[in-house]
């Protein structure tokens, strides 16, 4: 009973609508550090958004923002972006993640995109870039892997 | 770090608690530093709601586990050098063997597996009490002497009154 990822009819619902603040409210991690999402106005799908914030700095000397907490976003966006463009209403639990980091990210704000390369039976793949001043000058690139649950499905315990 | 002087293995535990208490993000958070040789370090970051990724089911964020590895890959890289350097990550891959659940701290061990004139490849893996929760594979550029900005050994090893324990409040 509840609102909540295990509850189907309030995924289907949510997803249905778009709401993906909704997803972002059960996400205390990605609250704190200031991930948002809007309609892409560039593309069908979302639109990421990392606030620049004083608590997500890494390196205070130069300065930049902590290059996990870049990678938390990303992981973030690509989590949510899965669940909005998979066929059906699906749960992804993280497998592995793969990031690059090609340039220093700045205290400025960060954006997102992500693209679905695959969506199996059991596994999804997804590939996001993050950049700042303009999109063509990534500040990293990553590629995850989720298993894709039945969000009806008892959590069983244990590995991915 | 002072030319004539080799540092302890408190010295290092000491510095490397001033190095993660000097990054915004893990101070916050209030990350510990329990163990620091060139050997390796462990840490431990303390249980906080906000590390939550799934409020429903009650499972940490796994970002907020590749924030972790990162930040403990890095830190092992310091002791692991000649002299301390700059070392921003230049890539990171992160396994999740399973998720972590709320409420419990994380462990974090990680160490130097090879030191080159370029590049200091790491590793380092999560713990949780039902065991490992995650492994990490980190490569950091070495930015060498001339890029790393003067006065910072002397910044990680510095004698200061303020933080010769842990509670900053």
């Amino acid at each position: 009973m509840g609102d909540g990822f295990h509850d189907v009819e309030w995924l289907a619902r949510t997803r249905e609508a778009g709401d993906v603040a909704a997803w972002l409210s059960l996400i205390p991690y990605a609250r704190r550090i200031g991930v948002s999402a809007e309609a892409d106005p560039d593309g069908e799908g979302l639109l990421f958004r990392l606030d620049p914030r004083e608590e997500n700095v890494g390196n205070v000397l130069l300065p930049a923002l902590h290059g996990g907490v870049v990678a938390a976003f990303m992981e973030t966006a690509a989590t949510l972006d899965l669940m909005l463009a998979a066929r059906e209403p699906r749960l992804p639990r993280i497998v592995d993640l793969s990031i690059d980091y090609l340039r220093t990210a700045r205290v400025v704000p960060t954006l997102a995109r992500c693209t679905l390369l695959r969506e199996g039976r059991r596994m999804g793949n997804v590939q996001v870039t993050a950049w700042q001043e303009r999109e063509a000058l990534p500040v990293a690139t990553a590629r995850l892997h989720f298993v894709l649950g039945d969000p009806s499905a008892p959590r069983r315990d244990g590995g991915a | 770090m002072p030319p004539d002087h080799t540092p302890s293995t408190a010295d290092w535990r000491r510095a490397l608690a001033r190095f993660v208490a000097v990054i915004p993000h893990t101070r916050a958070l209030g990350l510990e530093v329990l163990e620091a040789t060139p050997e390796g370090v462990t840490l431990r970051l303390p249980w906080h709601e906000d590390l939550t990724g799934d409020a429903t089911r009650g499972l940490v964020h796994g970002g907020a586990l590749t924030m972790l590895l990162d930040t403990a890959c890095g830190a092992a890289v310091l002791p692991a050098l000649p002299a301390p350097e700059v070392c921003p990550t230049l890539d990171l891959r992160v396994d999740h063997y399973r998720p972590g659940v709320a409420g419990q701290a994380i462990i974090a061990e990680a160490r130097v597996v090879r030191v080159t004139a370029s590049v200091v490849f790491t590793e380092g893996t999560l713990y949780q009490q039902a065991g490992p929760l995650a492994r990490g594979i980190g490569n950091f550029v070495r930015l060498g002497p001339r890029n790393t900005p003067p006065g910072f050994a002397e910044a990680l090893f510095a004698d200061q009154e303020s933080d010769r324990e842990s509670d900053h409040g």
